[in-house]
Formats: C-alpha cells, sequence, structure tokens
C-alpha cells in the first residue's frame, strides 16, 4: 500500500486538479457541441512550439511557451468569430479543419527545422505517471485561477453556451465571451495536454460531463442544470482517477491509457443505470 | 571444539549462500545492457530491462512498474547521448531514489558524427551529443563490459574478483567470435547499402560498408518524394542489394522502395530480444551478420 502511494500519489493528485476544471469547462463544451475542440487546440500550441523550435528557440523554454500561447490565442480567435458569424456551417466543420491542417503544418515546420525536432511530439503524449509535485502545484494555482474567472463570469458564460447557432448570430458582445471562453480553455487545454496527454484530456473533458448529461434532468426550457451537473462530474471524475490509478498499479499498465479506459467503462455503466432506473 | 568450529563454518556457510540469494538490484535502459550487466554480474546482480529487446528505446510507454524498479535499483545503466531523453530523467525523479548511481555508458566509447562546433541548421536533425547506436559495434560491447565491470565492483566491492573473471571470459568469447564475423563479412567490404533511419552506423563502420543514403533523414518524417526518386536512382543505378531497417519500423514504406530496385530489405533487430533467438549480446551479432551475409552474396 505505501509503495502504491509512493508511486501514483502525485500522479493521483494531478488528476484530481484536472478533473476539477475540466469537468466544468467539459459542461460548456458538449453543451455547446465543440466536442473536439480541445484537440484542436492542444495540436495549434504544438504547431507554435514547432515554429518556435525553427526560430533557434528552446522547445521547452519560456520563449517557446509563449510563441505557443500566441498560436493558442490566435486559434481561439479563430473559434470565436468563426462561431458567431458562419451560423451556416456547423463550428465541428472548422474545428476539424483547424485540427488537421496545424498538424500538417506542424510536420512542415519539423521538417525545415534543426534538431529536438522529436520533442514536438512529446507535447502531445504527457506522461500522467512521471508527473512532478511542483507542476501539480503549478497547474493547480492556473486552474483555480481561470475557474475563479469563470465564477466570476457564470451568468454570461452560460447564456452564450445555451444559445442556438441563429441567436447567436443576431448578439453583437458574444464574440467577446467566446474569445474569452476559448482562450482560457486554450491555456487550461495545453498545461493538460503537457502533463497528461491529449486522449486523457479529451476523456476528462468529455466523459464526466455526458455522464452527467445522462443522469440529470435538464430545466424546463431545456438548459444545463450547473451546480447538480458539476456535482456529478466532479464524483465521476474523482471515482474514475482513483479505479484508474490502481488498475494502472494493479496490473502494471501505461496510465494514461488505463484512466481513458476506464471511463469508457463508466460511461457504458452510467448508460446502463438510466436506461433501467432513470426512463 | 569441533562441533563449535562446525557450527562456526555453517554459520559462515549459511551467510554467504544468504548473500549469494540477496543479489544486487540493477536496472538497464535497455536489453542490451542487461545483458552484459547479466554476464558480468552473473547470479551475483538482478538485472532487469527497462525498454524491450523490440521496442524503440526513443519511446518507452510509462508504466508503474518502471518506477517501482528504479526505486529499488542501487545501479541504473543507460546509453546516454540523449537516446532516452524523452522518459529516464522523468522517471529517475519519479522513481524517489537518492541513493541511485546512474551509469550513462557513452563515457568511453569514441561516438560518431559529434557535430564539431556549434550546431547550425544547416547541418539537419543533429543529435547535439552524436549518434547514440554504438551498442550495434561489437568493440564497444567490450568498452561497455569493462565500465559495467568497474561500476559494479564499486557496489560490491567483494566480488570484485568475480566481476574480473566474467569480464575477462565475456571479453575473449566476444573478441574470438568478433574475428569470426569480421572473416564472414570480409568479402564484402565496401559493399554499398541503404538505410532506413541512421542507427547502423556503428555497424556500418566496423564492418567497412558503405551508406548511400537513408530513407527518412529524421525519425517520424515522411521523405519527400524527391528525395525517395533520388534515392530509388541511386540504388539502381549503383545496384544495391541491400536495404537496412530495423525491425521495429513499419515494413511498407521500406519494402515499396526495395521493391523498385534491385535490393533486398533486410529486416534487422537493433537489440538484444529483438528476435526471440537473440538471448545475450553475441546473438545480437550472429543474427545480424547472418541476415547481411546472407542479402549480400
Amino acid at each position: 500500500m505505501s509503495e502504491f502511494l509512493a508511486i501514483m500519489a502525485a500522479p493521483f493528485a494531478a488528476s484530481l486538479v484536472v478533473t476539477g476544471i475540466h469537468v466544468y469547462l467539459g459542461l460548456h463544451v458538449v453543451r455547446r457541441g465543440v466536442i473536439f475542440v480541445d484537440i484542436a487546440l492542444a495540436q495549434i500550441a504544438a504547431l507554435g512550439a514547432a515554429f518556435a523550435l525553427l526560430l533557434g528557440m528552446e522547445i521547452h523554454g519560456g520563449e517557446a511557451y509563449w510563441v505557443s500561447l500566441a498560436f493558442t490565442l490566435i486559434g481561439a480567435l479563430i473559434f470565436s468569430i468563426t462561431r458567431s458569424r458562419r451560423a451556416r456551417i456547423p463550428q465541428e466543420a472548422f474545428i476539424g479543419i483547424v485540427y488537421a491542417v496545424s498538424a500538417a503544418a506542424a510536420i512542415l515546420v519539423v521538417d525545415r527545422a534543426p534538431g529536438g525536432a522529436e520533442h514536438v511530439k512529446d507535447l502531445l503524449v504527457g506522461s500522467l505517471l512521471f508527473v512532478q509535485w511542483g507542476t501539480v502545484v503549478k497547474i493547480a494555482l492556473l486552474y483555480a485561477i481561470i475557474g475563479l474567472l469563470h465564477w466570476l463570469w457564470r451568468k454570461p458564460m452560460w447564456e452564450i453556451s445555451n444559445m442556438n447557432e441563429w441567436e447567436k448570430g443576431q448578439g453583437r458582445r458574444s464574440w467577446i465571451w467566446d474569445l474569452f471562453f476559448y482562450s482560457t480553455f486554450g491555456c487550461v487545454v495545453n498545461a493538460s495536454v503537457g502533463i497528461a496527454g491529449v486522449l486523457l484530456v479529451f476523456s476528462y473533458l468529455i466523459v464526466p460531463a455526458v455522464c452527467a448529461m445522462l443522469l440529470v434532468e435538464r430545466t424546463d426550457n431545456g438548459t444545463v442544470k450547473v451546480g447538480k451537473s458539476l456535482y456529478v462530474g466532479w464524483l465521476v471524475g474523482f471515482v474514475v482517477s482513483v479505479v484508474g490509478c490502481y488498475f494502472s498499479y494493479y496490473w502494471d499498465l501505461p496510465t494514461g491509457a488505463t484512466i481513458v479506459v476506464t471511463f469508457g467503462g463508466t460511461l457504458l455503466l452510467v448508460g446502463l443505470i438510466r436506461t433501467l432506473f432513470l426512463v | 571444539m569441533r562441533l563449535l568450529s562446525s557450527s562456526v563454518l555453517c554459520y559462515l556457510f549459511l551467510a554467504s549462500s544468504a548473500m549469494a540469494a540477496q543479489p544486487v538490484p540493477v536496472v538497464t535502459t535497455t536489453t542490451d545492457i542487461a545483458a552484459i550487466v547479466k554476464a558480468i554480474g552473473g547470479d551475483h546482480v538482478a538485472v532487469e530491462s527497462i525498454a524491450k529487446g523490440y521496442q524503440d528505446p526513443h519511446f518507452v510507454e510509462a508504466k508503474p512498474s518502471f518506477v517501482r524498479v528504479v526505486n529499488r535499483a542501487r545501479m541504473l545503466f543507460n546509453v546516454g547521448l540523449e537516446l532516452e531523453v524523452g522518459w529516464l530523467p522523468l522517471l529517475i525523479q519519479g522513481a524517489r531514489n537518492p541513493s541511485l548511481m546512474v551509469v550513462d555508458l557513452s563515457q568511453g566509447v569514441s561516438v560518431l558524427e559529434k557535430p564539431s562546433g556549434p550546431v547550425s541548421r544547416a547541418q539537419g536533425d543533429v543529435h547535439p551529443l552524436g549518434n547514440p547506436h554504438y551498442w550495434l559495434d561489437p568493440r564497444n560491447g567490450v568498452i561497455m563490459a569493462r565500465r559495467i565491470a568497474q561500476q559494479l565492483k564499486t557496489i560490491e566491492p567483494g566480488d570484485s574478483a568475480y566481476f574480473d573473471q566474467n569480464f575477462t571470459a565475456f571479453e575473449s568469447d566476444l573478441t574470438n567470435r568478433r574475428k569470426r564475423w569480421e572473416e564472414q563479412m570480409a568479402p564484402f567490404r565496401g559493399a554499398e547499402l541503404v538505410t532506413y533511419h541512421k542507427e547502423w552506423e556503428y555497424l556500418i563502420k566496423w564492418l567497412s560498408l558503405n551508406v548511400l543514403g537513408y530513407v527518412e533523414d529524421k525519425p517520424g518524417i515522411p521523405p519527400t518524394p524527391r528525395h525517395l526518386e533520388e534515392l530509388v536512382q541511386t540504388m539502381q543505378q549503383r545496384k544495391v542489394k541491400a536495404l537496412l531497417a530495423s525491425n521495429y519500423t513499419n515494413p511498407n514504406v521500406p519494402k515499396s522502395i526495395a521493391d523498385k530496385t534491385s535490393a533486398k530489405l533486410v529486416m534487422l533487430a537493433s537489440s538484444v530480444g529483438g528476435e526471440e533467438s537473440i538471448r545475450n549480446y553475441g546473438d545480437l551479432f550472429e543474427a545480424i551478420v547472418g541476415k547481411l551475409a546472407g542479402a549480400l552474396k
């Protein structure tokens, strides 16, 4: 048991920190129907890192971080503009395009860059098992600040996430709030992907939110009951983190992949509970 | 008196057998190093390798048991030259083993492709410390074994004679076999071939072969169409007989190139355990030399 704690304590703490903010942002993401936006933003950040490499910067250094952040903000700008103007085209189409183009562009940039090309790949495959306590504290602080901002502006944020495409096209100020949403979201996703990898971040974002939507009834006008959904989502995230870390240790499996599969199993279970008891 | 002395003897015997039953825990990053450590440390050392022989040592998926193994080990041997840079520093930090001694075996090896002067963009993708695949030359195996024996002595000075004896046996056996492999490959000196990645440089230098080009200059970056066309042309003109790739690469691309030319695709294990029959360091070269000689005939 003590050995289990010694090995798994930091990864477990990191997964709880990730759960905290991702479940909340996940409710927004699922409500907005922009499911793959995190993967697209992570890929843009990786493109930024590759670009920094081309400029001769150290990929894990401070300068590269700012370049990658700048690229993320550009991505956020693209998503906020395309969402409010082009109601005819689904937002997921733009997200898919941004993902594919930035992934391909990263290959082209890395091809021209000097050594260290393999590290661009590292940015998308963080390793939860090896996370350091210092990193856990850092992301906890970052997520607390972003969480606070989202709490302060929860009203306009939920108004926009609950809007349909047509209403969205009418609102003038809405793209500013969208920019805020995608920018903060981009910061969170970048930090999380660096320690947990794309697959795990995606699962933490989407699966608890979907479980919450299956279990928590909607309000009369069809919007999400945020408080209740959040508690259910956090519970799911917490339980899956505990069980996933334990499975990973017990059967000696790669930690990130184990948690993702545990999420899949949990969703199946929740779906079963819903069909048997709730509907 | 006799009873006493026999009980002392008995005690000594038990103590020594208890010591023999407690081999020193040692961890290595690759199976090649593990095989050499086993040859030198014998049953006085319990060695585990983190990467498996069929895996690319650049990329290793993190598992909890790695942390456990490193946490319990007294010494860790690695290849160095940034081969394991993607995961080893994190693993060592995560294992929280302050008494672990880390030994980088690249020290003492004459490293190929070490860039002289500052690394510039014009040189393309350069390993800033030089090519890390040095275990693919049996002469470097002896250098590694000598260093391993030396380091094992520092943690188990009582076993010095045992390690020395094992080293001498390892060295003479490997030297004899190396001479046989060199004879076997002698007719192919100067033979021209193409390799998939830049991971066979040490082998090629040892056997005096001649590389005309690489399929992928940078791992993971697909080659450009023009590069492939030029490569195929060169291979046709020079009637290149062999295209080397390690057996963890996807065979589709090298196979399509080999099919367009007269070259044979030779998929080689680049580490101990890369094929089931390769159980120790000598087996590795036995397999490589056998396949190469077959293809170049």
